[in-house]
């Protein structure tokens, strides 16, 4: 691949040009993932991959981290807004307490809701942030500024950008995966895994955990009889003899050699993938630890668990997903946070606490990120009576693992937790610190997208040092 | 990727002339800071890391004394001499600003101390003084090409074809020239891909190669050429591919995008509309016209209204129209701004939204102006009538229908209206004869006790009247079994009737006297039959109707909708029910009728009766009292207002049945003030009408919360030659502001439209425009080398060509720089990398659209059906919430429709064909003016293993083996399908001997995953 009659920051413009877009930046880092050499990464990175877990629906911070006991003392008086405030779907009904019990834990003496009895436990290895803030209370837009930093569609999300930047650290996997829940996908369906105006090869592969074939088209149909696995050996040289015929006669394209050599990548995921995503590769204690042996936490544990095999083999960076889009079975709890959050939270809390015990056991949590967050909070005023309704007031987002600060809390929100108090942190400031955890500047990750220089961070974004290491 | 050019241009040009005003400061001189030792030392230390040399946050700059006084978006004088406290720029640094604090509270850098604050504020209150050696300097931008003045440039050399000149001359000057004439093999497949999108047969190439056959002197190949040219522009395959192109450019797609994806079943009429409008040739300004307002400028062509669904393209957010319908206005109309002015003249108007644009002289205003070119539109489905002729009759019943309603006299009286009155009103001389049922039993499903003992009856009740007593339920449903001694009935007659016993004198049991009728239902028993038989309605009529609670509501099979009389209580009505056929009463049959009043809180009918008749259906129809009243009155002595209320009763019949008749409406997802929105998968819709478009104000840093002014419609201040506000005749008429927009872009002398649309084209007939950046030729996009040209075509396509497209191509396409080969020259190479003077043509990968199109067929498999409702090659099953789930691994590659076109598949918004992703198809929640090249192990597995080109395989296959008997001549015949040559003998070979061991087919997938057929030289 080096002996390309062009250098390779020549070639890059070239390509550039010819492709009508970052065809130059996808070939180098698809060979050579030398980032630092394209000049995207800026510094030493903390981190090399990530595990990012999505509580879709805007999970209730008042009944899961921040703990506010205004809320009891003004339980069931009208102090709401008087007027629906957009993008909520009810009028405010009364203030309304936390349902749940709230204690302090360890020695950081973080509060936790008796809803995640088991995160309470590893609070000192997280770090909080307290006072996260949306622009928008509608689902839609608000998983979009979570993913890309925009509240609309069309924009790569943080896996895509990370991948742009970084590539991958193995060539034999998906660089970015997601795991939707087993009962679909999140709002705004695929849009939350685009890649946007990046190029197609990284969007987030999108992995049914429960599937046969996990990586789509990884092997030909059964249907097709002249399709079978024992001659792809044969097929493939006979193809890369004819691709390499074919770029003899036409020198000077490097996207002919890029296309030989995604065939040679192709066949090496044909090796690994099927090892990779096999759960069942695991010891017994190891699935039961994750919660595969429970009905409850079945899908969301196979999930990590699978999250920890891919980051493992050198996926960069693995979405999974608590919650479909919809009314039910997810953290969209405007009916009734009593009997519509236990079934959730239990869904996910055994599996994160093993999940982070996992990471560790195996070395990982060296050089890997993981993060707990969702969309946008809730109101502290009843939905009807019981429920609570979309805030993208505040909300708290949680971060574990390499470069991050142990035991910490940053920004506060009101007493009410309403709104920011203290601290308030955007998407952009979330995605500024992980792109700086993996060694890269916010503002210099940029492509030239119909006439602005795009970032992940649009024009906003301050890396948040109080939780770094 | 290239060096930004950031240079910060200043909006309104206005220059502050510091010196002059600040020398006025009088008396102050000795005890003013310093500006060069005190001042400037505090600015560089705590201000200068946002805005200064480097970065200029909201444009504010404290290194350059203009803009340090002016102040940078906010367009407020950031320092008001002698007045600390009114300087803003004061106030943030002291703190005394309740919302602005500077330096920003989360800033991690250094921050003035209170001496400093102090200095500060001594220095505006004294002058301030800024001496001029240290005022700064904005820096001048360059001019930007695109909006030069459009002039036509002399063509610099003797080539027949200005293009070649236009090329060679930036060639020659560096030493460079076209490379010579490609193979004609390689061209005939070059120009098939580029106008058709599919490849020649093997037999089309073999006769060209003939033709082009230079040595041989009998071959003429220009003509040979312009023949291909002419045959290929006039295919009707020509719009379908260029249909792809315009459509990625403003983002159409067969759903919505966001949270609720649901489908716009009724998209389709748009995409066929820009494939028959390219096949005709319309000229592009008519094109523009039509798209941004054919309602405006051909009203009488109603067949022109699919392209108005230009305006529905993008994306629509449901949730938030729902739920955040503040925020949703602006994104929505920022979509359709943002659309246009990339589309239609390359400008990123939409980089305005927040603050003036930062490269480009584009004011919030102008932008905010652009919004209310489209305030008043709101996406959704209109009804139109293909049929011009249908149009008429609908518009005329539709407007007498409306007149019948308003009671308009000048309309209802008109003579040409006049025999339709009078031939209704002779129908109404027969007066239905009515016939009481005899009534056998009354059942109440609640606990009321319904009498069948004539109560005491109004006097207008002749016959026997039910009355409703005892306790009231809530709800009850009426049985009433009884026979008629007519032997055919055609209707069923309610009467309901005001009694002084009921509450309000009736004839409801409501406190307030209302009844309400959720559903009328009879049956017929006839006496040897086991089943009662459930008859049918064709209609209701009644002689009042509550507003929104009328007749037909008792008949809609809905139980939560019911007939009223509010507020005409105190008075008897009628209702009837008319059959759908005539009903033979054999001996001993009874009807039995239920009247069910589910509404609730005792809206029961407290006294009636029935009436069966066996007139004509068309005379039974019930009359409202005063039309009973005015026909009463002898003809010669009814009053005008009686004349009025007996045509509106004719009209409004009339009109009815008239519109009844005339087909269906067509539908197309578009904008307009008042439309349909597709809710749900299913099929459900939400109505939204716009009394007139809301007024847009500008919002301060794009901030919904932060409203300003309102601004007027218009379009960009800097092409100075075209209006930038828009005067309007009736600025609540939205579709004039369409208009206006519509106009401002298609004027011979909007200098951005001219030079849009011939590099756009350019674009796609070489890989990349002559301006790189197709929708934006702003300072952030590409500075062509070759303006020129683009000139030149510019006026040309405008003047000469009239705006036809089909002359642009055969220009283009005939010149010897487009004809070149795309052959490697490493001399050229060294020269001009990248090829952006042209010395070769450029080898291009099929895009995801025309790779699908060449596999089908060279498969035999291309279906060339045009237009219709896309092709949903998925399997679709409902979701968990309004979008449906879609699976694309599970389509049958055999079924109907599998071979249709590309530019016919159904492109659901954000939950894209992974097969057409691979291969680059875009993400179309955005703007797609140039299509992407990606290479990757996950695009290898797509094309290697998707269940598509294994299906093409094996059809590939099956086609040759058809055609050709030996393994040998099939391999032969494979080749030349895909690769347009014969095989050479050492590939004839391989392939024939991996063939026997492994079959055709895989060799055909191998074909079909070659680079020589992914590849286009």
């Amino acid at each position: 691949m080096r002996s390309s009659a062009l250098s390779p920051l020549s070639r890059r413009r070239f390509l550039w040009n010819i492709g009508g877009g970052f065809a130059g930046l996808a070939f180098s880092h698809m060979l050579s993932r030398d980032a630092a050499a394209a000049g995207i990464q800026h510094h030493v990175p903390k981190v090399k991959r990530i595990i990012q877990l999505f509580m879709t629906g805007g999970a209730s911070p008042m009944d899961l981290f921040d703990y506010k006991p205004e809320l009891v003392r003004l339980h069931g008086q009208m102090l709401g807004p008087k007027e629906k405030p957009e993008g909520q779907t009810a009028p405010a009904g009364a203030i309304m307490k936390s349902p749940f019990e709230f204690k302090q834990h360890g020695q950081s003496g973080r509060w936790v809701s008796s809803m995640f009895p088991e995160q309470a436990k590893l609070v000192d290895e997280m770090a909080f942030l307290m006072a996260m803030t949306s622009k928008t209370n509608v689902h839609g837009p608000g998983t979009y500024m979570m993913n890309s930093g925009f509240l609309f569609p069309g924009f790569p999300c943080m896996g895509s950008w990370i991948s742009y930047a970084l590539g991958n650290i193995a060539d034999n996997l998906p660089s970015f995966v997601v795991l939707p829940d087993a009962r679909g996908l999140p709002y705004n369906q695929r849009g939350c895994f685009s890649a946007g105006f990046l190029p197609a090869v990284h969007q987030g592969t999108v992995i049914n955990a429960a599937a046969p074939q996990p990586v789509p088209d990884l092997f030909a149909s059964s249907k097709f009889a002249f399709a079978k696995r024992e001659s792809d050996a044969a097929s493939l040289a006979l193809l890369d003899k004819m691709n390499r015929a074919h770029a003899a006669e036409h020198p000077g394209d490097s996207r002919l050699e890029a296309r030989i050599a995604s065939y040679e990548l192709a066949a090496k995921m044909q090796l690994s993938a099927p090892e990779a995503f096999d759960v069942m590769r695991e010891p017994d204690y190891v699935r039961k630890a994750y919660g595969m042996e429970n009905k409850v936490t079945e899908d969301f544990g196979r999930r990590c668990l699978l999250a920890t095999r891919l980051i493992e083999r050198g996926v960069r960076f693995v979405q999974v997903w608590s919650g479909p889009q919809g009314a039910v079975n997810n953290w969209d709890n405007h009916g009734n946070i009593l009997t519509e959050l236990p079934p959730m939270a239990a869904s996910v809390d055994a599996p994160i606490a093993a999940l982070l015990r996992d990471l560790k056991a195996r070395g990982l949590a060296e050089d890997t990120l993981v993060i707990w967050t969702t969309e946008f909070g809730r109101t502290p005023f009843a939905q009807g009576s019981l429920g609570r309704d979309h805030n993208g007031g505040t909300f708290v987002t949680w971060l574990w693992g390499a470069g991050i600060k142990p035991g910490v809390a940053h920004g506060r929100s009101d007493d009410w937790g309403f709104k920011t108090a203290e601290g308030e942190t955007y998407c952009y400031d979330f995605h500024a610190t992980v792109l700086h955890l993996l060694g890269i500047n916010h503002e210099k990750l940029t492509v030239r997208q119909n006439g602005i220089d795009r970032r992940l961070t649009d024009v906003h974004g301050h890396v948040v040092k109080e939780i770094l290491a | 990727m290239r060096k930004s050019r950031r240079i910060p241009v200043l909006f309104p040009a206005t220059v502050f002339c510091g010196a002059a005003l600040l020398s006025l400061a009088p008396g102050h001189a000795g005890a003013a800071p310093d500006f060069t030792r005190e001042v400037r030392p505090i600015l560089e230390k705590n201000c200068y890391g946002c805005h200064g040399p480097d970065k200029q946050k909201s444009g504010y700059r404290l290194d350059v004394r203009a803009v340090a006084l002016k102040g940078g978006d906010s367009r407020h004088a950031a320092i008001v001499p002698h007045n600390s406290g009114a300087s803003p720029l004061y106030k943030y640094v002291s703190g005394a600003d309740a919302k602005i604090t500077m330096p920003p509270k989360t800033s991690t850098g250094p921050r003035p101390t209170a001496e400093e604050i102090e200095t500060l504020r001594a220095w505006i209150d004294a002058g301030p003084s800024w001496p001029d050696e240290f005022a700064g300097k904005q820096e001048e931008a360059a001019p930007q090409w695109a909006l030069q003045p459009l002039v036509k440039p002399a063509v610099p050399g003797p080539d027949p074809n200005p293009i070649d000149a236009f090329i060679r001359a930036k060639l020659s000057a560096k030493n460079l020239g076209l490379s010579p004439e490609a193979d004609p093999g390689s061209l005939i497949r070059r120009v098939y891909a580029d106008l058709i999108g599919l490849p020649p047969s093997p037999e089309e190439t073999e006769a060209f190669v003939k033709a082009m056959d230079r040595s041989n002197p009998a071959s003429q190949p220009e003509d040979a050429w312009s023949r291909l040219v002419d045959t290929l522009l006039s295919s009707p395959r020509y719009g379908e591919r260029w249909a792809r192109h315009w459509l990625d450019t403003i983002h159409f797609a067969d759903s919505h995008g966001f949270e609720h994806d649901v489908g716009r079943e009724n998209a389709w009429p748009f995409r066929d509309y820009v494939i028959s409008a390219l096949n005709e040739d319309k000229p592009w300004r008519r094109f523009v016209k039509e798209q941004l307002a054919a309602d405006y400028f051909y009203p009488n062509q109603p067949q022109l209204t699919p392209a108005l669904g230009y305006l529905g393209a993008g994306t629509f957010d449901l949730s938030a129209y729902s739920t955040a319908p503040v925020m949703f206005e602006y994104i929505d109309r920022d979509d359709m701004v943002t659309q246009t002015m990339s589309a239609f003249v390359s400008t990123t108007a939409n980089c305005a939204r927040c603050h003036a644009h930062k490269f480009d002289p584009i004011s919030q205003e102008d932008y905010y102006a652009l919004q209310a070119v489209f305030a008043g539109l709101i996406k959704g489905d209109i009804s139109y009538d293909a049929n011009p002729d249908t149009f008429r009759e609908r518009q005329r019943w539709t407007s007498i229908l409306a007149a019948a309603e308003k009671k308009d006299s000048s309309v209802l009286l008109s003579p040409e209206n006049a025999s339709l009155v009078s031939t209704w009103i002779s129908q109404q001389s027969g007066v239905a004869r009515w016939q009481p049922l005899e009534v056998e039993k009354l059942l109440s499903a609640g606990n009321a006790v319904l009498s069948t003992s004539p109560g005491v009856a109004t006097a207008e009740a002749k016959d026997k009247v039910y009355f409703s007593t005892g306790p009231r339920p809530d709800k009850d449903t009426y049985t009433i079994t009884g026979t008629s001694i007519l032997p055919e009935i055609t209707a069923i007659r309610l009467n309901v009737l005001a009694d002084a016993s009921l509450p309000k004198g009736g004839p409801g049991r409501q406190d307030n006297g209302n009844l309400h009728l959720s559903e009328f239902e009879a049956r017929l028993i006839e006496s040897d039959a086991a089943e009662p038989r459930t008859l049918k309605f064709s209609g209701a009529t009644a002689d009042f109707n509550q507003e929104g609670w009328g007749i037909q509501r008792a008949l809609d099979g809905k139980i939560e909708t019911a007939w009223g009389i509010h507020p005409a209580e105190g008075q008897s009505h009628y209702a009837v029910f008319t059959l759908a056929e005539k009903l033979s009463l054999k001996q001993g049959a009874r009807l039995e009728i239920s009247l069910k009043q589910a509404h609730g809180t005792g809206h029961l009918i407290g006294a009636f009766n029935l009436a069966v008749t066996g007139d004509p259906a068309d005379r039974v129809a019930a009359l409202p009292v005063a039309v009973d009243a005015a026909l009463a009155a002898p003809a010669a002595e009814r009053t005008q207002a009686q004349q009025v209320v007996i045509a509106a009763a004719a009209l409004h019949q009339a009109a009815g049945d008239a519109l009844k008749k005339l087909p269906p409406a067509s539908v197309v997802y578009a904008a307009a003030p008042s439309v349909r929105i597709p809710s749900s998968e299913g099929g459900e819709y939400q109505n939204k009408s716009m009394a007139e478009p809301p007024p847009v104000r500008l919002l301060h840093r794009g901030e919904y919360d932060k409203p300003r002014d309102v601004t007027p419609p218009g379009a960009l201040s800097a092409l100075k030659h075209l209006p930038a506000r828009f005067p309007l005749r009736n600025p609540k008429n939205e579709a004039e502001r369409r208009a206006a927009l519509a106009d401002w872009i298609a004027h011979p002398d909007n200098i951005l439209t001219w030079r849009s649309i011939v590099n756009r084209v350019w674009h796609y007939h070489f890989g990349r425009g002559l301006c790189d950046t197709p929708s934006d030729f702003g300072r952030m996009g590409d500075i062509p080398a070759n303006p020129e040209l683009i000139d030149w075509l510019a006026v040309w396509f405008r003047d000469e060509a009239k705006g036809s497209l089909k002359q642009l191509h055969r220009l283009i396409v005939t010149s010897a720089v487009y004809r070149q080969s795309s052959a490697y020259n490493e001399a050229a190479a060294k020269i001009d990398g990248d090829n952006r003077l042209l010395w070769r043509q450029n080898n291009r990968r099929l895009d995801a659209d025309t790779y699908r199109d060449f596999a089908l067929a060279v498969s035999g498999k291309l279906d060339l059906t045009m237009g219709g409702p896309p092709v949903q090659q998925f399997k679709r099953s409902k979701g968990p919430q309004a979008t449906p789930a879609l699976d694309y691994s599970y389509y049958d590659w055999n079924s109907p429709g599998a071979g249709r076109r590309s530019i016919y598949r159904c492109v659901w918004r954000g939950i894209a064909d992974p097969f057409m992703e691979a291969l680059d198809f875009p993400d179309l929640g955005l703007l797609a003016p140039v299509r992407g090249f990606s290479a990757s192990s996950l695009q290898a597995l797509t094309l290697y293993n998707n269940n598509f080109v294994l299906q093409q395989s094996e059809s590939f296959a099956k086609r040759t083996e058809k055609d050709s008997p030996s393994l040998e001549e099939q391999v032969t015949r494979a080749v030349r399908l895909a690769w347009l040559r014969t095989p050479k003998a050492t590939e004839q070979k391989e392939f024939t001997d991996f063939a026997k061991t492994h079959g055709l087919a895989a060799l055909c997938r191998l074909l079909l995953n070659s680079d020589e057929f992914l590849f286009v030289n």
